[in-house]
């Protein structure tokens, strides 16, 4: 309700006060991560404080020499990346067919898409292990982009569909009418054309990967090929590494997110709404 | 045209390739659920619905299927209130909207595992800043990972931490497409906010609601890595629901045909749910 500033100032005050309390409610647990993580260990059980000090960065040296984080970060980077072009690759084909090729039966694709919306992942997981095992794939980078794709595909086709059906056919008729084929047009019109719904895609399942815990956990085994949230949660007990540390990696686990939000969030906004709204 | 062909040839491929990678594993799922497998490695057994017939006469599987409906309903219930309430409020025009708008999805953007180990730390007994703070309220100390309720507690409000803002940016864009003369002509009529509230901007919310409400649902219901790395399902088993049973039974007794039943039991609750909440509310009456 986006009315005029008519209202008593009292209304207006409360209103200040109500958006502050949302950004702490919010905001307030991140602080905290940032600020243990880079508060001196020794003083870290001693006192809380909500500005404390002194600060050093021994947690995050302890927390890279102690552990395998940064063959986790590697191993979370190629997942991923994996996983998002995996993702693309398919959803734009499958979409892009089904608003434009005159298929019959396509909004039972469709359906069937977002009724794997539905799957609770470990039906997939289990089944999906049991695959792996007998194709020896078990244990593997593999296994695991594989998995994540079955959940990001969904979501990718039906957020590309949305965007490929407003695109309005005139456009790669008219590159066609100009000499381009199909495919041609396709890339030079279409493509770009789709390009924040693409980059949408793009993001969703880079976060969907990279926060992933469930499939890792399954599906990987060995310490040295598990990915950032897998690989430290091991760390919490084994290795009696103090919560400094804990909070120095979760940090660094969230900061290319932040990174990647700062830059590109209103394609966070757009996708998270469409995810609703669209239909 | 010679280039539909073409199209339709990639499209064809990228379904098979869909076919087996989603259709396939849910399938055999549904055909582990009536095989007998010691392992992931050793030859299954045909058993018919054994494991189903085990499944549920097992009071384990209706205690875990009730906690999940106490869990996902609180869940999704304080989601949507909440949800709603930000979306309000940040509906608002004020100076800095924007970064305020962004700093409110940040939740949503984190791990589940680093939401769990910030949790543990500020829960941390003795020096925890979220035990410090109830001990200076009056308080006391307060074990939320020894009593059942406040275990379920916890876990549901985390929960609602950090997927509200799903709820929050979708509702956001629903009231940015009321159209404001709605609004106005309220006004002329009198109207007073509440009024407004209650007589526009929710039943213009109405589809968004249909929706969010749906895939919430239909995300807490299975939700697995939350209540795992939070709980494990405890303690004395409060929080242990269906995922987690499931999970249990798969990995750690090596119950597969089990696990596999738990979960398409599962997934059957979950279909009948969404096609009676489809018949009741249905999505696409305009479109």
């Amino acid at each position: 309700m986006r009315q005029e500033f008519d209202v008593p100032l009292i209304n207006r005050i409360a209103l200040y006060a109500a958006m502050a309390l949302a950004v702490a409610y919010s905001f307030f647990p991140i602080y905290w991560m940032l600020i243990s993580s880079v508060r001196d260990p020794q003083v870290l059980y001693n006192s809380v404080d909500l500005l404390p000090g002194p600060y050093s960065i021994e947690s995050y040296t302890t927390l890279l020499a102690a552990t395998d984080f940064t063959i986790w970060f590697a191993n979370s980077v190629q997942v991923a990346l994996g996983t998002v072009v995996v993702t693309l690759i398919l959803a734009v084909l499958i979409s892009y067919a089904v608003t434009r090729l005159q298929i019959r039966g396509k909004t039972t694709i469709i359906g069937t898409m977002l009724y794997a919306y539905m799957f609770p992942p470990l039906l997939l997981a289990i089944p999906l292990y049991a695959i792996f095992v007998r194709l020896g794939l078990a244990d593997t980078h593999m296994a695991l982009i594989i998995s994540h794709t079955t959940i990001t595909l969904p979501l990718g086709v039906w957020l590309l569909w949305g965007f490929f059906k407003q695109l309005p056919p005139d456009v790669e008729e008219a590159a066609m009418v100009d000499g381009c084929s199909r495919l041609g047009a396709f890339f030079r019109v279409v493509l770009p054309l789709s390009l924040p719904g693409i980059t949408t895609v793009a993001i969703f399942s880079f976060l969907l990967s990279w926060t992933d815990y469930t499939f890792a956990l399954v599906m990987i085994d060995s310490d040295h090929k598990k990915t950032l949230p897998a690989g430290l949660e091991t760390m919490v007990g084994q290795y009696e590494l103090r919560d400094g540390e804990l909070m120095a990696g979760s940090a660094l686990i969230a900061l290319p997110l932040l990174i990647l939000f700062i830059f590109l969030n209103r394609y966070f906004i757009h996708g998270l709404a469409a995810g609703a709204v669209k239909r | 045209m010679g280039g539909d062909r073409t199209i339709l040839a990639l499209f064809l491929f990228g379904l098979a390739i869909t076919a087996v990678m989603i259709i396939y594993p849910a399938s055999h799922a549904i055909e582990l659920s009536f095989q007998k497998a010691e392992s992931f490695i050793s030859e299954p057994e045909w058993v018919g619905l054994d494991n189903y017939v085990r499944v549920l006469s097992d009071m384990e599987f209706w205690d875990a299927l009730r906690r999940g409906m106490v869990f996902s309903g609180w869940a999704i219930a304080l989601q949507i209130l909440l949800g709603i309430g930000f979306a309000v409020l940040l509906d608002a025009n004020l100076p800095a909207q924007r970064v305020v708008r962004a700093i409110t999805i940040l939740p949503y953007l984190l791990p589940t595992l680093i939401v769990t180990l910030l949790v543990r730390w500020m829960l941390n007994d003795p020096i925890g800043i979220i035990t410090i703070a109830f001990q200076n309220l009056g308080f006391g100390t307060v074990d939320w990972y020894g009593s059942p309720n406040l275990a379920m507690g916890m876990v549901i409000l985390v929960s609602v931490w950090i997927w509200t803002p799903f709820v929050t940016i979708s509702f956001l864009a629903g009231l940015q497409s009321v159209p404001e003369s709605l609004y106005e002509a309220a006004k002329v009529d009198g109207a007073s906010s509440w009024q407004r509230f209650w007589h526009i901007t929710l039943p213009q919310l109405r589809p968004v609601l249909t929706v969010v409400i749906l895939l919430r649902t239909i995300w807490m219901f299975n939700k697995f890595d939350i209540v795992w790395l939070l709980t494990r399902g405890g303690p004395l088993k409060a929080t242990e629901h269906l995922p987690i049973l499931a999970y249990r039974k798969a990995f750690e007794s090596f119950d597969v045909g089990m696990g596999a039943a738990i979960s398409t039991i599962s997934f059957l609750i979950l279909s009948v749910a969404v096609f009676i909440y489809f018949r009741l509310f249905p999505l696409d009456q305009k479109d």
